[in-house]
């Protein structure tokens, strides 16, 4: 293993502002109108989906993102993935960083199974060579053997899920960002999904965990952070969980 | 407060600019592979589909000048077709790499890669499908009345900075269309024009004198004068045509570059 700092995620006083474009238009045409006329014109609202949000995530830690819909809990994800920039503050990450925030994105439905398995590990930066040693545990793991070789096009959702979140915990990273994807396939693959996770976690894998589920967060979480509006609410830890070994 | 994000991709440790695109080079090698297998799934002919667009082209070019305005150009294929394929490459390319951010939002927005290799790789794949008709044009080369000339060693040097040229040129497409929706129209109908100013089918010297410094304001008329040179007429032209190439490419690739790193990830929520 390799020796990391404690603090694997690191969020320092992280606001975003979006910029809404009312009624906007985005063609040549409206631009030059708009310069006429009001009705064409975009307003610019200046919308503040994270305010002032701090806190630390260290090894081997699960932390749970809870909050209603609209509260920010994506976008703090993306921030923290170094998808979107913070309007200010900043994010301070070590070690691999997965983003989960959609499943199979990037999958392309002309190509099979296996070409998707390569893809998909490519895009966070895998090297086809490390995929292809792992290529075996992540079939048995999605129970997709028989169907590798057809495009996922032919798949069912649950198969395609189950394809995404197998490659997706053979990534073994460091930090896993996961946007309400817990609940994939039957109860026996959800189950294998949860000791997966668990038996990574004791690697020391850290995780970022957004879910509506109380019951889920306190299953996976030593710790919650909850936002209201784009700020930090609450925060607590659950005594009863010490997944904490590492 | 600090602004800084310190972000270290999956698999390259403390990886920054060069090496962190390096360490995706699987990924710009799958995605151009998961192009071109997308685009010729289920084709009979497949790749070569690739060469019957410039092939029917060059048949209808000197066609209608050869035998409709008898032009007594000597080798009058070779002389179009050192000057059209290379235009293709650049029509192509900056044709459909407008609206490759667009086209990847759905990747952009969730997972975290340098995001030049979005337009990277939409620039590779379309030259691998250009490989074959620069190759055929090499391997008839010697039927069509071409010379082995040492200038031809310099062919692989122009073409490269053709291409970091056409780069350039795409970067800047790519971030302004995020802006402009209808960019990619427009971007045609300048592509239409800029190919009738451009000697391509025609000699430079067929221009009225008084409009010819207009045109070879055009990075396309110097470039099309620099490849002809080379593949037809056995010699570069002018030096001050060679220095507005360069010009040309260096403004273009770092204009580029500069509004890419500059505004694609604040583009990332408009997407
Ligand atoms: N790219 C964007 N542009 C403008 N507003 C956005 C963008 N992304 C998210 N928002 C807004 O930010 C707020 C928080 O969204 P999100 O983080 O997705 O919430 P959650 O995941 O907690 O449901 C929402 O009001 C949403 O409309
Ligand atoms: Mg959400």
């Amino acid at each position: 293993m390799r020796s990391l700092p404690d603090e694997v995620v690191q969020v320092e006083h992280v606001s975003k502002d979006f910029i809404l474009h009312h009624n906007r238009v985005d063609s040549l045409k409206g631009k030059v109108v708009g310069l006429f006329k009001d009705r064409w014109r975009t307003r610019h609202e200046h919308f503040h989906a994270l305010s002032d949000v701090s806190f630390t995530v260290r090894r081997g830690e699960a932390i749970g993102l809870m909050g209603r819909n609209g509260s920010g809990k994506s976008t703090l994800l993306q921030v923290i993935a170094g998808i979107l920039k913070p309007t200010s503050g900043r994010v301070i990450t070590r070690g691999r960083v997965a983003p989960l925030i959609e499943l199979g994105v990037g999958f392309h439905p002309e190509l099979t199974g296996e070409e998707n398995v390569y893809l998909n590990a490519s895009l966070y930066g895998f090297r086809n060579k490390d995929v292809r040693t792992r290529f075996d545990d992540i079939v048995e793991f999605s129970e997709l053997a028989h169907f590798i070789d057809t495009p996922v096009k032919n798949y069912s959702s649950g198969m395609y899920m189950r394809l995404a979140f197998a490659i997706a915990v053979h990534l073994e990273p460091d930090v896993l960002l996961a946007d309400e994807i817990l609940a994939v396939g039957d109860a026996a693959f959800q189950e294998k999904c949860h000791d997966r996770i668990a038996s990574l976690r004791r690697n020391g894998m850290s995780i970022v965990l957004v879910s509506h589920n109380e019951q889920q967060v306190r299953d996976f979480c030593n710790s919650f952070v909850r936002l209201d509006g784009g700020r930090v609410v609450e925060t607590g830890t659950f005594r009863t969980k010490t997944a904490h070994a590492g | 407060m600090a602004k800084t994000l310190e972000h270290i991709p999956l698999s390259a440790p403390s990886a920054g600019g060069l090496r962190s695109l390096l360490a995706y080079s699987d990924m710009l090698r799958n995605f151009v592979r998961k192009d071109i297998q997308v685009r010729y799934q289920g084709a009979a002919l497949g790749f070569l589909w690739s060469l019957i667009n410039p092939l029917v082209m060059i048949g209808l070019y000197v066609f209608v000048f050869s035998d409709v305005f008898k032009s007594t150009l000597p080798n009058y294929p070779l002389y179009l077709m050192a000057g059209l394929l290379h235009w293709n490459l650049f029509s192509q390319i900056t044709g459909q790499s407008c609206d490759t951010l667009l086209a990847n939002a759905g990747l952009v927005k969730k997972i975290y890669f340098p995001r030049l290799l979005v337009p990277i790789s939409s620039v590779v794949f379309n030259v691998v499908l250009w490989l074959l008709a620069i190759a055929l044009l090499f391997i008839l080369y010697p039927f069509l009345g071409g010379k082995l000339h040492p200038v031809l060693a310099a062919y692989p040097v122009v073409l490269l900075f053709f291409l970091a040229f056409t780069f350039g040129v795409t970067l800047i497409l790519s971030v302004l269309n995020v802006l402009f929706r209808d960019l990619k129209h427009l971007v045609d109908v300048i592509l239409l024009f800029l190919f009738w100013v451009t000697p391509i089918v025609y000699q430079y010297h067929r221009i009225p004198p008084h409009l010819r410094e207009l045109f070879a304001l055009s990075p396309l008329v110097d470039y099309v004068l620099i490849f002809r040179g080379i593949l037809y007429s056995g010699q570069l032209p002018d030096w001050h045509i060679l220095a507005m190439a360069v010009a040309w490419t260096v403004a273009s690739l770092a204009l580029g570059l500069f509004i890419f790193n500059r505004y694609a990830d604040s583009l990332v929520e408009r997407l």
